[in-house]
């Protein structure tokens, strides 16, 4: 069997798995949900994990969910220290493969700062769909699993 | 077993760092490549198993997830060593391939637990109410340790029933304000539960949901031969009813182990039967090939040149006459 080409189709078919969640005390989910329903009808498995988890919650579920992008939605304010404790207990638990992307009301001149620790994109209120679909896209095909 | 199959098996039984990952990975291989099912159900024959395998079915929003919620605490409360494996499945999109998997969300209180291993999966367009990996995604909690082994299918209709063949014991979830009666009399579904809960006991006509319920179960106990099912009324939500429920499941643990121990060996022969059949399905397929050759064989068919029996014939020849399996249409 010529296992090149049946690669190549396993590839195509694979959905990629991902998980979108909210890390903090902030309630508010509709920008979560917006992302998840996108990327669901994208094509994409969303692990959707919901409100108010703490960062070691959403790493052991991303690691369980063997998942390729952890998507993390913040209002609070406290996105750098959120975001800083995901990025650490990822490395700690050997899995800094999985891609993390930040959304929310996040201002940009924090963007550099967030970017610096490791967070692959930042998206800011009034991204389009398209634009969310093709980040996505890119990253999981940039991504480099852990051997 | 291949060899990265392998590896990440050793990295589960040596309890490394890696192990959680490794479990993840391993289920991750059983829903990408289904092709390498096999080496999971065949391959497996001295990998630990669960003690009991819990199938939890019922419609969708009937409160199955909040349910498996309580079940995880109820159980991890009276057994502080033993692993629960849960598997969350959840429908696929026929039309993007995309999923939402949101049963979960209701489970995130036992995310930091180390006793308590979660996967979500969609149904990547098996019918039936589950994942076509199933069986390798419960040997692979086995391996991992998980003593007990808890499946929420998708919410179900009338007829997705899988989970029979899959589960020791089938919980089936009913909540009140999805119709009377008669549709408890209805076949599929209320054919299937070795306890049926009615949940949302909380709200209204949950006491008389319950009630037809008991008439039902009790027609069903008279006419047959095997053990009636049990049943209780649970509000998940509010947490009553939950240990009543874990005692009739502990009870029919204790009582039936047995009985699944030697059905389970039973299924593994099935099983091995269903991966011999899909290598020959996958070898006559091979054989059979695509494109114009094909086409010209079918041709001949549909000309009445030769039966479709006859045919059969002929290719099952030229495989057994070859003794190898290249795709001679492919060029490959």
């Amino acid at each position: 069997m010529d296992t090149r080409v049946s690669e190549t189709k396993e590839a195509k078919r694979i959905p990629q798995r991902v998980l979108i969640g909210k890390v903090g005390l902030d309630g508010h989910d509709r920008g979560a949900k917006y992302v998840a329903h996108i990327l669901r009808d994208g094509g994409y498995e969303v692990i959707y994990t919901g409100i108010r988890r703490t960062p070691k919650q959403i790493v052991e579920t991303a690691i369980q969910e063997d998942v390729a992008v952890i998507g993390l939605s913040l209002l609070s304010g406290a996105h750098k220290r959120l975001l800083q404790q995901v990025m650490d207990l990822l490395k700690e638990r050997d899995a800094s493969d999985i891609v993390v992307i930040a959304g929310g009301s996040i201002p940009s001149a924090d963007i550099p700062d967030l970017k610096a620790m490791g967070i692959a994109e930042v998206f800011r209120p009034g991204v389009s769909s398209q634009s969310i679909l093709e980040t996505f896209a890119s990253l999981v095909k940039a991504r480099r699993p852990a051997a | 077993m291949t060899n990265d199959t392998q590896d990440l098996v050793e990295q589960v039984r040596a309890g490394t760092s890696q192990r959680v990952r490794a479990t993840a990975r391993l289920m991750s291989l059983v829903e990408n490549y289904p092709e390498r099912i096999p080496e999971f159900l065949v391959g497996a024959a001295d990998w630990p198993q669960a003690r009991m395998v819990i199938g939890l079915t019922g419609p969708p929003g009937c409160g199955k997830s909040v349910l498996a919620d309580r079940l995880i605490r109820a159980f991890r409360t009276r057994n502080p060593h033993n692993s629960i494996g849960v598997i969350a499945v959840d429908p696929s999109s026929p039309f993007t391939g995309g999923a939402f998997l949101g049963d979960r969300l209701r489970m995130m209180r036992h995310a930091s637990d180390p006793n308590v291993f979660i996967r979500s999966a969609a149904t990547r367009g098996h019918i039936g109410g589950l994942l076509l990996g199933i069986k390798a995604f419960i040997r692979v909690l086995g391996l991992a340790g998980c003593r007990t082994v808890l499946i929420e299918t998708v919410g179900v209709g009338q007829n997705e029933t899988e989970i029979v063949d899959v589960a020791d014991l089938v919980v089936v979830a009913i909540a009140p304000g999805h119709g009377d009666a008669v549709q408890l009399l209805k076949c599929g579904l209320m054919e299937v539960g070795d306890i049926f809960v009615v949940n949302k006991g909380d709200c209204e006509g949950a006491a008389q949901l319950y009630a037809q319920l008991l008439a039902v179960l009790r027609l069903n106990a008279n006419g047959q031969g095997r053990r009636g099912a049990d049943s209780c009324l649970v509000s998940a939500l509010h947490g009553r009813g939950v240990e009543e429920l874990v005692d009739l499941l502990e009870k029919r643990a204790a009582d039936s182990e047995e009985a699944w121990r030697s059905r389970r060996r039973q299924t593994m022969v099935d099983d091995v039967k269903e991966a011999v059949l899909e290598e020959a399905r996958q070898r006559l397929s091979r054989r059979l090939g695509t494109g114009p050759l094909a086409t010209k064989d079918f041709t001949r068919i549909l000309r009445g040149e030769i039966t479709v029996p006859g045919f059969v014939d002929e290719l099952l020849q030229q495989l057994t006459g070859t003794g190898e399996v290249k795709d001679h249409h492919g060029g490959g």
